[in-house]
């Protein structure tokens, strides 16, 4: 038996009716497509998500209307109930198959500095050509097919780098660091079986947050949520310039154990990306450099540069209150945030009347017989906790 | 069909009630150990629900840890089980439990509800699920969780009576709306829910189990059948209920209910009984209809079915 409570219940399914009705029909090839030409945004998706599946996130991009916070909370409610199959094997930046990989802390770095795909350096322009009835746009010229130019990289048919390859291992740069004793050497890791690192989707969160907390959240955070705070750290609010001293964008192996044999076996690449900031004004007690730190699935500089910065600021020790741990990681969750801002739209009727029966006892208490003063209510408003 | 295919059990999307064991059984322990401690917010991990976070997903783990095939459901969200968000968790319920539902208090035997407690009185074997969107009755005075935490451990509640000291002076009177902080078992400050004041001392020796949840925020906390749990107030200023004492309902005529009151384009209000499902039994009764209803909490004259529990209100001195 079901009790279907009067209007509600038929109002809610044909409000999800019209939303649909609303927007173009999802198809498979639409799913590809967005996964195709869109891998920037199916990336942040899947970073905020935390559940590397392109096409589970092209999925809920194209489902949700292209609403991000709508897309994320699908993936996310998807991950939800999956089973954890396997822990993978830690990956190292070293090993990572990296495509690009920059540092602005010095002009060369061991391995070089590698600018990989980016727009970085590309003129906003839009391409109205394509509007206009061209039937696709070229790709950007290929400046070594005219000049030649060995800086580079040229082959023989002019047109692939292939001639002057990279190199395939990338050295961190805060080893060199390290080397020099501008940085602390890094304690010696003790070897941990995955299920033991403290997993912030399944642990509850108190303050102060193991560090691996902290890095997942960061992982999982908001872009534009990390951002604002991040940006906030280095316009003004915070107390360190961040200097990029290390930005990879790679493909990482998924290694994991076989469960029969004990082989450590590849289960297939993700797109990682991962940000070190470093600073030389950290805290007095520590003479050296100081890093921030964060990483996440799929590729998003922008997100990370500012996450580092914010695990700089979070170790201060007073940091300022929209800096400290709590703050960030609360604050920045976006599944939370969002839900809880939309959750406004609710009805509150109730909780409206209770304020509202304070009100006109106040009223009543100083101006019985007379109308109320807007001004002296405002105050009164303010000061009702 | 292979061999094979016959012996695996069908392939099944999603667990018994959407949340998988382990998360039932991180609930349920934390359940226990919320009953264990009234009052005391138990952090757990809070899975991500296929239903907007800020949106009840704190009840709906709850409530989803506790559903069986046997159960029967009611949620309501301000009073009303009709209500859109009521309605969409309902659905959900019953859709992946294969719980009955009812718009029935007396019939229920798990209840969720945002922002209200139902008139008629629940009795013992209910649970009420609460959902709450700010756990911590500290926030105000203390936004660092970590030292409010440290706060409760210590029973350092001084600031809260400070703010009410301070309501007094300035204003003459208390002027805490909904959520009223409240002591529970003599130990535990609590924020319930955000109910409204009306409904704060339906919690105090309750028959029945009431569970208030925060996903968000990810904190449970409980209220354990016949418990004490006093709203904080001063020896000479007693506590006080909304005042509706003149309000009477524009479909039955009933007072002494928590009303909803309803601008009117003339400019004056009509009131409506909060709680749907009493308001439509009370109606049915009144057009000869057969309809239970059980005892409520308020009976027709305003009087709390706790005697002496609500002090006669003090009239602010000028």
């Amino acid at each position: 038996m079901y009790v279907a409570a009067k209007g509600g219940e038929n109002a809610i399914q044909q409000s999800e009716r019209l939303f649909h009705a609303l927007k173009g029909e999802i198809t498979r090839e639409l799913i590809h497509e967005i996964m195709n030409t869109l891998p920037y945004l199916v990336d942040r998706v899947m970073g905020e998500g935390s559940l590397y599946a392109p096409e589970l996130a092209a999925m809920a991009i194209a489902q949700a209307g292209g609403d991000l916070y709508e897309a994320v909370l699908l993936l996310r409610a998807y991950r939800s109930t999956q089973p954890r199959l396997a822990y993978a094997e830690p990956v190292r930046p070293e090993t990572m198959i990296t495509v690009r990989r920059i540092s602005a802390a010095f002009k060369d770095i061991p391995g070089g500095q590698v600018l990989g795909p980016s727009l970085d350096y590309s003129h906003r322009i839009l391409n109205l050509d394509l509007l206009d009835g061209m039937d696709s746009l070229d790709p950007p010229a290929d400046p070594s097919a005219h000049n030649g130019s060995a800086e580079m990289g040229t082959s023989a048919n002019g047109s692939s780098p292939s001639a002057n390859a990279a190199a395939r291992v990338y050295p961190l740069v805060a080893d060199w660091q390290r080397g020099q004793g501008l940085l602390k050497p890094t304690a010696e890791a003790q070897p941990r079986h995955g299920a033991d690192i403290p997993d912030v989707t399944r642990d509850p969160v108190l303050f102060p947050a193991p560090r691996e907390h902290r890095l997942q959240a960061l992982a999982r955070a908001d872009t534009g949520g990390v951002l604002a705070l991040g940006y906030a750290s280095m316009r003004g609010y915070g107390l360190i310039h961040p200097t990029v001293n290390e930005l990879r964008l790679a493909h990482a192996e998924v290694n994991v154990q076989h469960p029969m044999t004990g082989e450590i076996f590849s289960a297939g690449r993700v797109r990682v990306s991962q940000a070190e900031v470093a600073t030389t004004g950290g805290s007095k007690d520590q003479p050296g450099l100081t890093l921030g730190f964060a990483a996440t699935l799929g590729w998003n500089e922008v997100k990370l540069i500012a996450g580092a910065t914010l695990d700089m600021e979070m170790s201060q020790p007073n940091p300022h209150p929209a800096h400290t741990e709590e703050f960030v990681m609360y604050h920045t969750e976006p599944v939370e945030a969002s839900g809880f801002c939309i959750h406004f739209k609710l009805p509150h009727y109730v909780t409206f009347a209770s304020s509202l029966d304070n009100l006109r006892r106040v009223i009543s208490t100083f101006y019985a017989g007379e109308a109320a003063q807007p001004s002296s209510l405002d105050a009164m408003r303010q000061a009702s906790p | 069909m292979s061999e094979l295919q016959k012996l695996a059990s069908p392939r099944e999307d999603y667990a018994y009630a959407f949340l998988d064991s382990y998360a039932k059984r991180e609930l349920r322990r934390r359940m226990l150990k919320a009953i264990a401690i009234p009052g005391y917010q138990v952090p757990y991990a809070s899975r991500e629900l296929p239903i907007a976070r800020g949106w009840g997903t704190g009840g709906l783990q709850v409530t989803l840890a506790l559903v069986g095939p046997e159960s029967v459901v009611k949620v309501i969200d301000q009073g009303a089980d009709d209500s859109v968000n009521a309605a969409n968790l309902r659905r959900f319920i019953a859709r992946m439990s294969g719980a009955q539902t009812t718009t029935d208090t007396l019939k229920a035997t798990l209840l969720q509800s945002r922002h209200r407690i139902p008139e008629e009185v629940m009795g013992e074997g209910q649970a009420l699920v609460l959902q709450v969107p700010d756990p911590e009755p500290l926030r105000a005075v203390q936004s660092d969780s970590s030292k409010s935490h440290q706060m409760h451990a210590d029973a350092d509640y001084g600031q809260m009576w400070l703010v009410l000291y301070e309501q007094l002076v300035r204003y003459r009177q208390v002027l805490h709306g909904a959520s009223y902080p409240s002591l529970v078992n003599g130990r535990y400050v609590i924020s319930p829910s955000p109910i409204p004041r009306w409904d704060t001392p339906k919690l105090h020796q309750a028959a029945h189990l009431t569970l208030l949840s925060a996903g968000r925020e990810k904190r449970l906390y409980a209220v354990p059948p016949y418990t004490d749990v006093y709203p904080l107030e001063f020896e000479d200023v007693p506590f006080q209920v909304e005042d509706q004492r003149e309000w009477a309902d524009q479909h039955t005529g009933a007072r002494h209910k928590f009303m909803n009151e309803m601008p009117q384009p003339e400019g004056g209000a009509a009131y409506e009984i909060s709680d749907t499902g009493f308001l439509e039994k009370l109606a049915a009764q009144q057009r000869g209809q057969a309809s239970t209803i059980g005892s409520t909490y308020y009976d027709d004259q305003g009087n709390f079915y706790h005697n002496g529990y609500l002090k006669p209100p003090v009239q602010p001195e000028d």
